[in-house]
């Protein structure tokens, strides 16, 4: 299933938030007008960015972004000629100008000196390598997700954010929405009493590898650039079904995608309730049509494709010893008490990213932690792809994430990485 | 055409998928999974044998490895013999690879070194030392990198020597490697190594990115001997280094860190200040609290914005005072920072203090107050936020009823409706029927008996705000006493008695009950417009009743048909009667077609119903109503689907 978001207006979203007394964007501690939202904002003051894939995803993301008045997009990339220009004209129209530059090869765009921060929504078989480019050449980074391939990416990719002193935003946007946030402050402030169960629903525990199907003629490189498409997977001949970049490698290997696709965000929200940024769970089993997993201090994850509330795409549902919440993309939230869903909060259904854009343009201009930080992806993704693993395997898997190795499993170990394509590196 | 596209490419991959997944369980299942998959990488077609890598590295050993390695120069296979090369275990892949690397050129060298980087492999050092030179730039900085993943002295040394005079372009991954290979000194415990390659970065003619890394990693790993050079960064004119500062700045212990912030607060610009600030926040240092409550009481407003901010992570209780006059500032910006701070603060000692305080204030104060107890939930504030909704100040009476029905529990709606039956004021009454309903809407039917009295109010105000407000509660109670008060005697009454009818939510199977007066009041509704608006409200419940199973919903559908005159209702029975779909849904259906008003909207239905195969309809049924949507149906486009179907069936 693709996530398709709504596309609604940042003018609109901010005043549902302000109505209802709650912004959301902002670590609240940074003046508005610091943050250029008010009217206009110096050519000097603006972060200058760039977007690399821009499809139907990175095309949605990158209007957010166009509806912040302290950004100036100067740049966009992609293999398709079609998407190009797409792009560029939206750039253009919000700049007032003919100059943003397009390009086909993503190293080009990163050389330029003057762009602070990129947005990278190529598909997740570029995800890590094209952020980890990023970094190494002095950008800033809001990276869609799946943000890695496999256990190995998700290590090297918070490595080298810690290493180079950027900031990474990780796609996952329900992080920055309100009813999300709820549901997860009330796991986390213990009014849930102490928190036993999280449950998560990966939309699908089938993989999806992406295979090698019987060569077609290749279109000019001008139009699709199969090379820089392939970029780190390894090599296969052109066939237009897999010009699919949204699903094109995702999870890698031969585990695929399985939880990966919502499991990076449903997942990662559950990470977050049971405060395990910094951590992984460190059993995983499948049961029935469920995936089970262990937390090192005790709390259950329960990944499952049925059993929810009516509450739209993605949810979650958090459970402690005096009550429990479920909440999901309709932004309606259900407890298990009136009491603990008390209170004026905003509703914002249809998963838009906007405040997540804004989360990361605040913290490109403080150094702060986004939201999904490089860590905080790096061990939610660690655990889907884990998850992934055992169930491939069909069998219980034991993960230690202080040494980020299965233990006494060289199946699964080996299930940790693949090498890329040529001259691809992280 | 797009789904259909969506589908055929899903379906091709799900094909490759299986492939492999068999392929996957195959290997699996044999004892020699490894000898077959070499038999593969022998004889197999291309797709066959990159399936047998990626199988390989996981089953792979060293027997597997010659077969791989002579797939190296085969510009589709190499990067899948890679993928095994990597993750077999044995040295003798390491050998393999380096041995690669005096026989492949050009990207396929940069592969083998890219894996060479990934295993570590100290045995290919000298290797790719030679490469350091290489002509071709991406394989000098493919070895450059591999030789900074590797590190230890050989390849460090190697880095270093070749740094200064290293082309430019190969100059910032040369960096890159001894970056790497600092690093790696500090994990193993040497730091005066490691600090000593950090510094030799960061004074080279290398990109600023590389400086700053270098800068980072020389604080670091100095530890708390790294302050000074910490706040030489802070103090840097170039804001690229001052970030580079704040954001290592995170990364250190110790409370010497926050106290050297601390003193460059005092010397900083204003929008230096706030990013300090910030980072004092990330840091979460109690010690820098009194600077920070400090910076929040006076100086630039956007700096007291920032502090104010801040001491939502590092406050207590003592900012209490501050934030709460802060929170009453002229400057809006300010006055919400404070605010939401005092609201996200955590502590109950936080909460007790803003009871008390709450009990003693007036004005601007009392409803920050009010508005932060509902926010915070504080225990036991509920009775104190109910005294306040009688107060003299219309801002703290609004407040404090807006907040009871955040959180209010059903006490509360008592509470309310005595209050309403004293007051005349019309906003304090919209404002209070607002707060029932948000807290009716929440609790349900238990509030049904405290909003009772207001039904039976002499004041027919009261008596429309009760047919509103027991709509949220649900029910047969609320059904009832909303049904009663369609016969009320005042006629403004029974408009609102009727418009809620027919707008009943449905919470099935408790609220199906509407049906009965709905459809009674379609049938014999004092005013023509409550026939109509009870007729609305009864095929729309109907339509939404989706739990209910579809015989029920298409009996209640049939009942209301000898009412259904007006072509907008005939057209919601329509959706409705193709929303059910099922055999019963034909006959109304084709009876609608004879009226030309809707004839189109009905045709289009029958087509629908009957392109299906599984609604219980026979084929004479189907060809029956297919041919009445070719006679009847005006749109060319439904009758030329009709006729295609029908010629499908036959």
């Amino acid at each position: 299933m693709r996530e398709e978001a709504v596309r609604v207006s940042r003018r609109r979203l901010l005043k549902t938030a302000i109505q209802a007394g709650v912004i959301l964007a902002a670590p609240q501690i940074i003046p508005s007008s610091a943050l250029g939202k008010d009217g206009a904002v110096a050519p000097s003051e603006r972060i200058v960015m760039g977007a690399i894939g821009v499809g139907g995803r990175g095309s949605y993301v990158l209007s957010c972004f166009l509806q912040e008045s302290d950004i100036q997009c100067v740049a966009v990339c992609d293999i398709q000629a079609r998407r190009r220009e797409a792009a560029k004209k939206a750039a253009d129209n919000k700049n007032g100008n003919q100059d943003c530059t397009t390009y086909r090869d993503l190293r080009e765009l990163l050389a330029r000196t003057d762009i602070d921060a990129v947005l990278i929504a190529t598909g997740p078989n570029w995800h890590a390598t094209a952020a980890t480019m990023a970094a190494k050449a002095g950008k800033d980074v809001y990276c869609e997700k799946p943000c890695t391939k496999n256990i190995a990416q998700s290590l090297a990719l918070a490595d080298v954010f810690r290493r180079t002193a950027r900031i990474f935003q990780a796609g996952t946007q329900r992080r920055s929405l309100p009813n999300f946030m709820y549901a997860i402050d009330l796991a986390r402030t213990g009014k849930l009493g102490k928190l036993h169960t999280v449950h998560a629903h990966p939309g699908g525990f089938t993989p999806g590898m992406s295979g090698w199907l019987p060569a077609e003629a290749e279109p000019r490189k001008e139009d699709v650039d199969w090379d820089m498409f392939l970029g780190p997977a390894a090599y296969r001949p052109y066939n237009r079904r897999l010009l699919d970049g949204f699903n094109f490698e995702k999870g890698g290997g031969l585990v695929g995608g399985g939880c990966l696709e919502w499991g990076s965000h449903c997942v990662d929200l559950c990470q977050w309730a049971n405060d395990s940024d910094d951590t992984a769970p460190i059993e995983y089993e499948p049961v029935g049509n469920q995936l089970h997993a262990l937390y090192p201090n005790g709390v259950k994850l329960v990944m499952r494709n049925d059993g929810w509330l009516p509450m739209g795409s993605c949810p979650v549902r958090f459970e402690g010893e005096t009550g429990w919440v479920e909440t999901g993309d309709d932004a309606e939230t259900a407890a298990s008490s009136a009491a603990l869903i008390a209170g004026r909060r905003t509703k914002i259904p249809g998963y838009p990213a906007n405040f997540h854009v804004r989360n990361f343009l605040d913290c490109v201009k403080t150094r702060s932690k986004p939201r999904a930080d490089a860590g905080a992806a790096c061990y939610a993704h660690i655990a889907c792809h884990a998850a992934n693993v055992a169930l491939y395997l069909k069998r219980k898997v034991k993960y230690d994430p202080k040494t980020n190795e299965f233990i006494n499993d060289d199946e699964a170990n080996r299930l940790r990485s693949e090498a890329f394509r040529e001259p691809w590196r992280l | 055409m797009l789904a259909i596209r969506h589908i055929a490419r899903a379906a091709a991959l799900m094909a490759v998928v299986a492939c492999a997944a068999t392929a996957g369980r195959a290997y699996a299942a044999a004892d020699d999974k490894e000898a077959k998959l070499i038999t593969t990488l022998q004889t197999g077609t291309n797709p066959e044998k990159a399936i047998a890598c990626k199988n390989l590295a996981i089953y792979g050993t060293k027997t597997a490895v010659p077969v791989l390695a002579a797939l190296l120069p085969d510009e589709k296979l190499s990067s899948w013999a890679r993928i095994a090369l990597e993750n077999i275990p044995d040295p003798v892949a390491d050998e393999a690879l380096r041995d690669a690397v005096g026989k492949v050129q050009g990207n396929l060298l940069i592969g083998v070194i890219n894996s060479i980087g990934q295993r570590r492999s100290v045995v290919a050092v000298d290797a790719l030392t030679q490469k350091l030179k290489d002509t071709d730039t991406g394989v000098a900085t493919a070895a450059a990198e591999a030789m900074g993943h590797i590190g230890g002295k050989a390849a460090s040394a190697a880095l270093e020597q070749f740094l200064p005079d290293s082309p430019a372009a190969v100059r910032p991954s040369v960096a890159y490697g001894c970056v790497l290979s600092a690093e790696r000194y500090l994990a193993d415990g040497n730091r005066a190594e490691s600090i000593r390659l950090y510094d030799f970065v960061r004074k080279a003619q290398v990109p600023r990115q590389r400086i700053q890394e270098a800068t980072r990693g020389a604080i670091l790993a100095r530890g708390a001997e790294g302050i000074p050079l910490l706040v030489e960064q802070l103090r840097s004119p170039n804001m690229a280094m001052f970030a580079v500062g704040v954001r290592t700045a995170r990364e250190m212990q110790g409370p010497q860190v926050a106290d050297a912030i601390v003193a460059e607060l005092a010397t900083a610009s204003p929008d230096r200040q706030g990013l300090l600030i910030i980072t004092l926040a990330d840091r979460g240092d109690g010690n820098a609290l009194p600077a920070v409550l400090a910076a929040t009481k006076s100086g630039p407003t956007s700096v007291r914005i920032v502090a104010a901010g801040a001491l939502e992570r590092i406050g207590n209780v003592s900012c209490v005072a501050v934030l709460l006059d802060t929170a009453t500032d002229a400057d809006a910006e300010l006055a919400q920072a404070a605010k939401t701070t005092l609201a996200r603060l955590r502590g109950k000692e936080i909460d007790a203090e803003l009871l008390r305080r709450l009990s003693k204030s007036s004005g601007k104060t009392l409803a920050v107050l009010i508005d932060l107890a509902e926010r915070r939930k504080i225990d036991g504030a509920l009775a104190a936020i109910a005294q306040c909704v009688e107060n003299a100040d219309p801002a703290v009476r609004s407040t404090a009823v807006e907040s009871l029905g955040a959180i209010g529990e059903p006490q509360q709606v008592a509470d309310l409706v005595k209050l309403l039956a004293k007051i005349q004021d019309a906003k304090d009454r919209t404002d209070i029927e607002k707060a029932l309903v948000a807290i009716c809407s929440r609790c349900g039917a238990v509030c049904t008996p405290h909003l009772l009295p207001l039904a039976k109010s002499t004041d027919p105000a009261l008596r429309t705000t009760a047919s509103r407000t027991l709509a949220c509660c649900g029910g047969p109670d609320a059904l009832s006493a909303v049904t009663a008060l369609v016969d009320d005697k005042d006629e403004s009454v029974q408009d609102a008695a009727v418009r809620t009818l027919s707008t009943w939510p449905n919470r099935w199977p408790d609220d199906t009950a509407v049906t009965q007066p709905l459809l009674a009041l379609a049938k014999s509704g004092k005013k023509p417009q409550y026939q109509v608006l009870a007729l609305r409200g009864y095929l729309q419940f109907v339509q939404g009743a989706k739990k209910l199973p579809a015989d029920q919903r298409l009996a209640k559908i049939v009942d209301a048909l000898p009412l259904i005159t007006r072509p907008e209702e005939k057209r919601l029975a329509i959706s409705v009667l193709s929303a059910v779909g099922t055999a019963g849904s034909l006959q109304p259906l084709i009876a609608f077609a004879g009226d030309s008003a809707v004839a189109d909207e009905a045709c289009a239905a029958i087509v629908d119903l009957a392109s299906k195969n599984n609604q219980g309809l026979s084929k004479e049924q189907r060809q029956k109503a297919l041919q009445t949507v070719i006679e009847k149906a005006k749109s060319d486009a439904t009758k030329k689907k009709a006729e295609g179907i029908l010629q499908a069936i036959k």
